[in-house]
């Protein structure tokens, strides 16, 4: 991992505009989460979070592809979701308390804007306009997963 | 509109011949009526038009050698006058003048005078035929409707047009492409052309024929009566095959968002060099300009152009503010909606634009690539199914076998009866071995004397049919059903969307559409499969990666970690869809319940359903709809699909228990 200075929040913004999730956050929700926020550069194969830590931070993928995977006994870890760019991963980090569900890799080199999940919950909760901006894109990319997810459990290609 | 008098038939039959020694009786003739004389000659090496005295004024002996971004005079080794195309000037700049008063206004009376067109008999010698069309098409501008430019009107009837045909052509002139000449048809007092000794020439008006009565003229010759038709006829052979015009107006207005007018606009240094020497362009702006004092003002008319950043301004921002947008409007200006607005193309095809552009930009590249010809759509009919009732089969041979995956593979028939070989991507047929039930498949890819069937060995035939040798014979019924209606996505973004063994289907189709690829707006296959391991055809699809036709996007629901792709269903490769989405026309085929999902992104992304063509299963036994098994409401699967457009089925699609 390798962590960059934030010197220059525009040019974090106009990537947060090239991204699904961040292009229709409010320009000062965008402008809170770039400076909240971290932008690190992942080399394929690194391990941004293990299954069952802490969800201490949540990005948003800035470009490159992340793999979720979760370890089924027997089977070694299984792919069960890639991120692709523009997608958030480690959600949970909104709230208090939890783990992750699934460790997230990054199968070729990329980039995300990492924010801090302790930082992000107290922003959060002392800023209801970034709140009322940020929740329901967070929602949406859930929403998102949980369709996708419930496709893939009725295994459409199974004999 | 003001046209020269149609010729008399006599005057149209009557030829003459004059020496190239007496042109001058010719200028001196127009002189004697009190026009000033208005023609080539030579200026800073260039041809251009301006007043002329006598002959000798003329460029004998010159030609201009043009291409893009290029124009030179070069010495002829003839001393033939007319012996040039066109140069930088064209007419416009006399009968619609770069810089005109149109009033003037005084503030101590408070009044405002317009300024009465001042238009002294002139005659313009030398007109060509391509020119001749661009005044034609500026009468239309400036006098063809409720409003009209009476400075033009004044000027246009001053002027008495003494044409030439053209017996020489630069590598710029496209007048045959655009219907304008090389030879000249009408608008003219006296037409000129150019042969060995002299002209040929013959009056078109009273005013014309009286001119020439005065010449010291013969009858021409058999032969030069006969060159002069050659000299002009070898121009058309010289300029080639003209561009295929038909239709383009239309073709531009559906490539609004064409990537080139981007590229183009980068090239392109917006100095409005095409709109000055353009003989039809004819925007202007108006500037006042005042007298120290204050006292008077003059409102004066420029010349404008279309590519200056200012031209589409307002005082809240700019209408066209990139220079693609201002590269556009001209261009579509002059080949499409100018045909709206005047019933005619805007562009005669002198070819000025060409030569004179700095940066070499040559439209006739631009119309090209931007709006290219689209070839007659032919529907095809399906061709007659040989063996077409149960029971009889065709036999064909098992060339080679293929295994795609685990339990799916290819099988390649050969010796095959002409049908099938002529069948069309989606459309099945029914296979059959002895003692085994016939079952539909899919023929996935048409080969030169090959079609390839891909199975999933799920049954006993599909079982018995993956284990055959080489060698083996099969027999087959078909191909039946419907196919693919791939013509009617040309022109629009095609969309392949497969799931599973639901590529085999459709692998003909992507074939068509990459061999067709320059005839859709763009070729996208969306591919999802259950893991990496059951995916069909990874050659092809590997090869259809690297091939620039298709954009290939692949997911599967899940997998191990060495796999590096997307995972995910199918659906979530739409979020990839930039463009837009009322121009796509899908393809999809798959399990049923991924059709419904598939087809429900499409829709929520604005695909229009009637856009939407999709591949049903359904239980198949006789393949021609008698017996009943495939039934879907009002509809036979096996008949009239299996590949149905989704409006023909309406709510039949996503309906539990049909």
């Amino acid at each position: 991992m390798h962590a960059r200075a934030m010197d220059d929040y525009t040019a974090v913004i106009a990537m947060l505009n090239h991204t699904w999730f961040g292009a229709e956050l409010s320009p000062e929700t965008q402008e809170r989460l770039a400076k909240l926020g971290e932008l690190q550069d992942f080399e394929a194969d690194e391990v941004i979070l293990h299954e069952g830590d802490d969800a201490r931070e949540m990005g948003i993928l800035i470009s490159g592809r992340l793999a979720l995977r979760t370890l089924v006994p027997e089977r070694g870890p299984v792919t069960i979701l890639s991120v692709e760019q523009g997608d958030i991963f480690g959600w949970s980090a909104v709230l208090a308390d939890t783990q992750a569900q699934s460790t997230v890799v990054a199968t070729q080199p990329s980039r995300a804007l990492v924010i801090d999940g302790a930082k992000l919950r107290a922003a959060l909760k002392e800023d209801h306009a970034l709140a009322a901006s940020l929740y329901p894109r967070v929602l949406k990319a859930v929403a998102r997963r949980l369709r996708a997810t419930r496709l893939q459990l009725l295994d459409l290609f199974a004999r | 509109m003001i046209t020269s008098p149609a010729p008399s038939q006599t005057a149209v039959a009557r030829q003459w011949f004059l020496a190239r020694a007496d042109l001058d009786a010719l200028i001196e003739a127009i002189r004697e009526t009190g026009r000033r004389v208005i023609g080539p000659t030579i200026r800073e090496s260039a041809i251009v038009y301006d007043e002329i005295q006598t002959a000798a004024d003329l460029p004998a002996g010159w030609r201009d050698e043009q291409s893009a971004g290029r124009y030179r005079l070069e010495r002829r080794s003839d001393d033939h006058v007319f012996g040039y195309t066109v140069g930088p000037t064209s007419w416009k700049r006399f009968t619609f003048p770069p810089n005109l008063t149109i009033a003037t206004a005084h503030r101590s009376s408070f009044g405002f005078e317009q300024q009465v067109a001042d238009a002294p008999p002139v005659a313009f010698l030398g007109v060509r035929a391509c020119e001749l069309a661009a005044l034609a098409v500026q009468d239309r501008v400036f006098l063809g409707s409720q409003f009209t430019d009476e400075d033009y009107r004044a000027r246009r009837a001053a002027a008495f047009i003494v044409a030439v045909q053209c017996t020489t052509c630069s590598s710029t002139c496209f007048c045959t492409s655009m219907g304008t000449g090389p030879e000249v048809r009408g608008g003219y007092d006296i037409m000129l052309t150019e042969i060995e000794e002299g002209f040929v020439i013959q009056a078109g008006s009273p005013g014309g024929a009286a001119i020439v009565a005065k010449l010291p003229t013969r009858r021409p010759s058999h032969a030069e009566a006969g060159a002069a038709v050659d000299n002009v006829e070898s121009v058309r052979t010289q300029m080639g095959e003209p561009l295929p015009m038909a239709g383009i107006g239309e073709r531009l207005k559906l490539q609004l968002d064409h990537p080139r007018w981007g590229q183009v606009a980068d090239r392109c240094v917006e100095c409005g060099s095409c709109t000055m020497v353009c003989p039809t362009c004819f925007c202007t702006s108006v500037v006042e300009k005042s007298d120290l004092d204050g006292k008077t003002s003059s409102t004066e008319r420029q010349w404008d152009s279309c590519f200056d950043v200012a031209f589409a301004k307002v005082a809240g921002g700019d209408f066209r503010a990139r220079p693609r947008d201002r590269y556009r409007q001209w261009l579509t200006h002059k080949f499409s909606t100018w045909w709206d607005q005047f019933e005619s193309s805007g562009c005669v095809g002198c070819g000025r634009c060409i030569a004179w552009c700095p940066v070499r930009i040559d439209i006739r590249e631009e119309l090209a690539a931007i709006a290219p010809p689209i070839p007659p759509v032919v529907h095809p009919v399906a061709v007659a199914p040989v063996a077409a009732s149960p029971g009889t089969y065709s036999v064909a041979r098992l060339a080679s076998v293929r295994a795609e995956t685990e339990d799916t593979t290819t099988l390649s028939l050969t010796d095959l009866d002409p049908a099938f070989l002529a069948g069309r991507p989606g459309q099945f047929v029914m296979v059959a071995l002895p003692a085994f039930p016939a079952v539909p498949i899919s023929i996935s890819r048409f080969r030169a004397d090959h079609i390839d069937l891909t199975i999933r060995a799920v049954g006993p035939t599909s079982t018995a049919l993956v284990n055959l040798h080489p060698g083996a014979k099969v027999g087959l019924r078909g191909p039946l059903g419907t196919f693919w209606p791939i013509e009617e996505a040309y022109g629009r973004h095609a969309v392949v969307v497969a799931g599973g063994v639901g590529l085999s289907p459709l692998h003909g189709l992507v074939d068509a559409l990459a061999a067709n690829h320059d005839r859709f707006e763009s070729v996208s296959l969306f591919y999802g499969s259950r893991t990496p391991e059951d995916q069909l055809f990874r050659d092809d699809l590997a090869a259809w990666s690297a091939g620039k036709a298709i954009d290939v996007a692949v997911t599967v629901d899940r997998a191990g970690p060495e796999w590096k792709g997307r995972v995910g269903v199918v659906t979530t490769l739409f979020d990839m869809i930039s463009w837009d989405c009322s121009k796509v026309t899908a393809f999809v085929v798959g399990p049923e319940r991924m059709m419904q999902s598939s087809v429900q992104g499409l829709i929520s992304k604005g695909v229009p359903a009637d856009r939407i063509c999709v591949s049903m299963e359904r239980h198949m036994e006789c393949g021609i709809g008698l017996c009943g098994h495939c039934q879907m409401a009002g509809r036979f699967v096996c008949k009239d699909g299996p590949v149905f457009r989704l409006d023909e089925l309406g709510d039949m699609f996503n309906r539990e228990g049909i």
